[in-house]
């Protein structure tokens, strides 16, 4: 305990180590408050959305006439709200739209559909808890790191040190320990606050708290290995340094190239066109046709399927969701191709730890690709229930007012899955 | 003078013959060989693929059959944004924003499908193109030339020697600093090579290009003179590195991202759907084209009638439908473009904070000068988006035109209970080849470079504070005896 104690005391001494953790400390405080403010803007602008909802629905019920114009005139939210990790690996949450408004119009239309958003704000990535310990606490580890033995050798205290009874326990995995414990404390602390304020279930906080520790130890595992060898402090500094920069930009940089051409994803343009295509022939295509097709997928539809020789809305609805079906297989495809370029990622991660550490929290904290496919798939569950609820009043005659609206099916996070 | 370029030519001899600095120097010469190259093709087969599918979309609207003009509104086209004139160079936003927008009547979608969300989550640290290579690598690379130039000798105790030949603080440092930048500009020569080319291709961009390379080399230069400096002020080589990376790190990796996330935050942008609800409850406000008693359209109808001197629709020598539906869609209008003026406003304001911050950062400065020359910015989007928005109202414009002088008022009436009154509301598919193909051009050569003013600007106060620095090395050498 003393040796514990006596180190740290040398590395409170120390201007540099001091200011090396206050930076990372502070850093990843202000990564955690970030991250915070932006799961609360998240969280408000879903809660903005559920409470406009009403004032919309109170607009359509002055002029909403049948289950037609209701579905067609009836947006209804989705979202995606944050977990309560989320603060602490952004992930892709800002690519990727937590908030989608959608009706019983074709799908493959509505899905694809943007948050507005700054992209200058987007291009040099997040800066939440996950890139302060990915990026970030590796350089604090190497600067506190990188001379435990040739800075002595170089202060000509080495020898006299190492000939110490019990040199390694009592000294070098002393000063490792301290200072490790530093950077760890840097990083947990803000973490343990955040993860407080954002309520996050105890496991999950754990299971972070152990990811920033295995960073943590892989770092130190490296900067020793490195540091053991005999050369001039400089030298280590200057290969810990390139290592990092290998480790953490350049290879990540390169595989994702290497993904991306080896994993086509199909043309979205081409897909949109497609679906447009066959939605508007609908109004040239004979409408029994449209009709014998849709049939095909709810036969259960076909006593009341009957259309007069003018518009319809079943008939305007029927050829709306054929149009999703003409481009179901292109959809998967596309689908597919990242959840396939997603998945030779994590991969990769497992040959660079870094980057897979960094997979493993956005995981954890559901903001990675995963999470976004997962959402779009909620969506169209949702859709396809909105959209049969309106089929059944069209198909049976039922008749649709204001106090039905009431009855449209909501999204729900949990059961659209 | 010569005292400096003999200094020069001897560490680079050393150099030549340091193994961390010749594999430091192959790798970053290949990483940008590589990143010019991929980044050429994949953007020329983004620019290809664009292109296509905008002649595509555009040959498919004019290839319509006979229609009901209110079919094509919804029919509508795609605007998709071409690839910026250096964009191989600098993709900046590029897979950060959409890049097809959907033009239909009554509606403002968004831009969708950008490559960030179809990238997997590797790498959101920078993708590898020229750009990122002398923005980020570059000077790391130069940290690891440097850092030991001047302390190295001081520690073999060799710098007194190299005065006692008569060289002074002035010439040492200036030595240094011209080799290490030879190096730069050894290493660079891909990157700046891809700009060059770019330049050839597009001899219109040349002026850009020299200014965009103009932005690079002052950035560069700021990181040789402060790496020469510091390994002159530092007590100890390991003391210049550790300086130096924590300085790396702090302005090329820390700020940039933290002022992002800040920016974020102090100013923030309302969602998609905050405006869809604000533009709904306006409308409801001003004018209500699904309420029979709206008062703005009930006066709109009143003042048409007492124009024409008539007592009914009907009586119009027009169809009075499609007139509706352009002042329905002028209304709707005006309140997207009011709405997207204020994000654009918004948005404006938080890339200028980041301009600003560029002060802390010059690697924020040499970005934004990057990204406007390349026309890849916010503002080259914006500028898209808005394009595309004036060209969406023309063409619905046009076609409730048509369905205003074309389609004859009686049949439009009797079209959703007359299947034969419905026949004859479909107009001649001539008609849709008289709408002109959406074209969109990045801000001129001339605008860009006004905008590159300011970053410019930044870069040059850097340059000038790296001097300083510089000349208090000098002195600070000067004193201890050289």
């Amino acid at each position: 305990m003393s040796n514990l104690a006596r180190e740290f005391g040398f590395m409170l001494r120390s201007r540099s180590a001091l200011m090396a953790l206050a930076l990372l400390a502070i850093c990843a405080s202000a990564a955690v408050a970030l991250g915070l403010a932006s799961v609360a803007r998240d969280r408000a602008a879903i809660d903005r959305m559920i409470a406009g909802q009403a004032t919309e629905e109170r607009a359509l019920a002055a002029f909403v006439k049948d289950a037609g114009s209701g579905a067609y005139y009836g947006f209804q939210p989705t979202w995606d709200a944050p977990s309560d990790l989320a603060f602490a690996a952004l992930g892709s949450r800002d690519i990727a739209p937590a908030m989608l408004r959608v009706r019983a119009l074709a799908l493959e239309a509505q899905i694809y559909e943007n948050e507005a958003a700054n992209p200058e704000l987007a291009l040099p990535g997040r800066f939440d808890l996950a890139f302060v310990v990915i990026y970030l606490a590796p350089l604090v580890l190497i600067a506190l790191l990188h001379d435990l033995w040739s800075g002595e050798r170089e202060a000509g205290r080495y020898h006299a040190l190492a000939a110490m009874p019990g040199a390694n326990r009592r000294l070098w995995s002393a000063r490792v320990l301290v200072r490790l414990g530093g950077v760890l404390a840097a990083l947990l602390l803000p973490f343990a606050v955040g993860a407080l304020i954002a309520g996050t279930a105890p496991l999950r906080a754990l299971g972070f708290a152990g990811l920033i520790g295995l960073v943590a130890l892989l770092w130190t595992a490296i900067i020793l290995i490195v540091a053991r060898r005999g050369s001039r402090s400089a030298v280590h500094a200057a290969s810990l340094a390139a290592i990092w920069f290998a480790l953490t930009l350049v290879a990540p940089a390169g595989a994702n190239l290497a993904i991306n051409a080896a994993v086509p994803v199909p043309d979205g343009a081409a897909l949109a066109r497609e679906n447009r295509e066959y939605v508007h022939a609908g109004w040239d295509r004979p409408r029994d046709q449209t009709m014998r097709d849709f049939l095909k997928l709810y036969p259960q539809l076909a006593p009341g399927a009957a259309i007069p020789p003018t518009f319809h809305w079943k008939w305007y609805f029927a050829f709306q969701h054929l149009g999703d079906r003409h481009v179901a297989q292109q959809s998967q495809a596309y689908r597919d191709g990242i959840a396939r370029r997603a998945e030779l990622a994590r991969a990769a991660g497992w040959l660079l730890p870094p980057a897979g550490l960094a997979q493993a929290m956005t995981a954890l904290a559901r903001t990675d690709i995963a999470a976004q496919l997962d959402y779009q798939m909620r969506i169209r569950a949702y859709h396809q229930r909105l959209r049969e609820f309106f089929y059944d009043y069209l198909f049976s005659e039922k008749p649709f007012g204001p106090d039905d609206l009431a009855d449209v099916p909501r999204f729900d996070p949990a059961i659209d899955s | 003078m010569n005292r400096a370029l003999t200094i020069a030519g001897a560490e680079l001899r050393l150099m030549l013959r340091s193994r961390l600095a010749l594999v430091g120097i192959a790798t970053l010469l290949l990483l940008s060989a590589i990143a010019a190259v991929t980044s050429a093709t994949q953007m020329a087969a983004a620019a290809e693929m664009r292109a296509e599918a905008q002649a595509a979309t555009d040959a498919q609207f004019k290839a319509q059959p006979d229609r009901h003009p209110h079919r094509m509104v919804h029919y509508g086209t795609y605007a998709l944004r071409p690839v910026g004139p250096l964009a191989a160079f600098d993709p900046g936003v590029d897979a950060f924003t959409g890049t097809l927008l959907f033009l239909e009547g009554h509606r403002q979608n968004s831009a969708t499908f950008g490559a960030a969300r179809e990238s997997s989550d590797l790498v959101r640290f920078g993708q590898l193109t020229p750009a990122f290579v002398l923005q980020t690598l570059a000077p790391l690379l130069l940290v690891f030339l440097g850092f030991a130039s001047i302390a190295r000798e001081r520690e073999r105790g060799s710098l007194r020697a190299l005065a006692a030949y008569g060289a002074g603080a002035w010439s040492i440092l200036v030595g240094k600093a011209l080799a290490l930048g030879v190096a730069a500009a050894l290493a660079m020569a891909p990157a700046f090579a891809a700009l060059g080319w770019a330049a050839v291709q597009q001899p219109g961009e040349a002026g850009i290009a020299a200014l965009t390379a103009l932005s690079y080399g002052g950035y560069l230069l700021v990181w040789v003179l402060v790496i020469t400096a510091v390994s002159a002020l530092a007590a100890s080589a390991q003391g210049a590195l550790v300086t130096l990376i924590a300085a790396w790190a702090i302005v090329v990796v820390l700020v940039p991202r933290a002022a992002a996330a800040w920016v974020g935050v102090a100013e923030p942008l309302p969602s998609r759907v905050d405006t869809e609800f604000a533009i709904a409850a306006d409308l409801r406000r001003i004018g209500d084209s699904h309420n029979p008693n709206d008062p703005h359209f009930a006066a709109f109808k009143a003042k048409l009638l007492k124009r024409y001197g008539v007592t009914r629709v009907e009586d119009l020598p027009f169809n009075y439908r499609g007139v509706l539906a352009q002042e329905g869609e002028r209304l709707t209008s005006q309140l997207f473009k009011d709405y997207a003026a204020r994000a654009a406003a918004i948005q404006n304001a938080q890339t200028e904070t980041l301009t600003t911050l560029g002060i802390i950062s010059p690697a924020l400065a040499v970005r934004r000068a990057s990204m406007t020359g390349a026309a890849t910015d916010l503002g080259t989007h914006l500028a898209f988006l808005a394009a595309a928005e004036a060209y969406r109202y023309a063409m619905v414009q046009k076609l409730n035109g048509l369905q205003a002088s074309a389609v004859a008022s009686a049949d439009d009436a009797a079209r959703s209970k007359d299947p034969i009154a419905d026949r004859r509301t479909r107009i001649s598919a001539d008609f849709w080849k008289t709408i002109p193909d959406f074209d969109f051009s990045a801000p001129s050569p001339g605008e860009r470079a006004g905008a590159m003013a300011m970053p410019l600007a930044v870069l040059a106060l850097w340059v000038a504070l790296a001097i300083g620095l510089f000349a208090f090395a000098r002195r600070r050498l000067e004193r201890a005896g050289l």
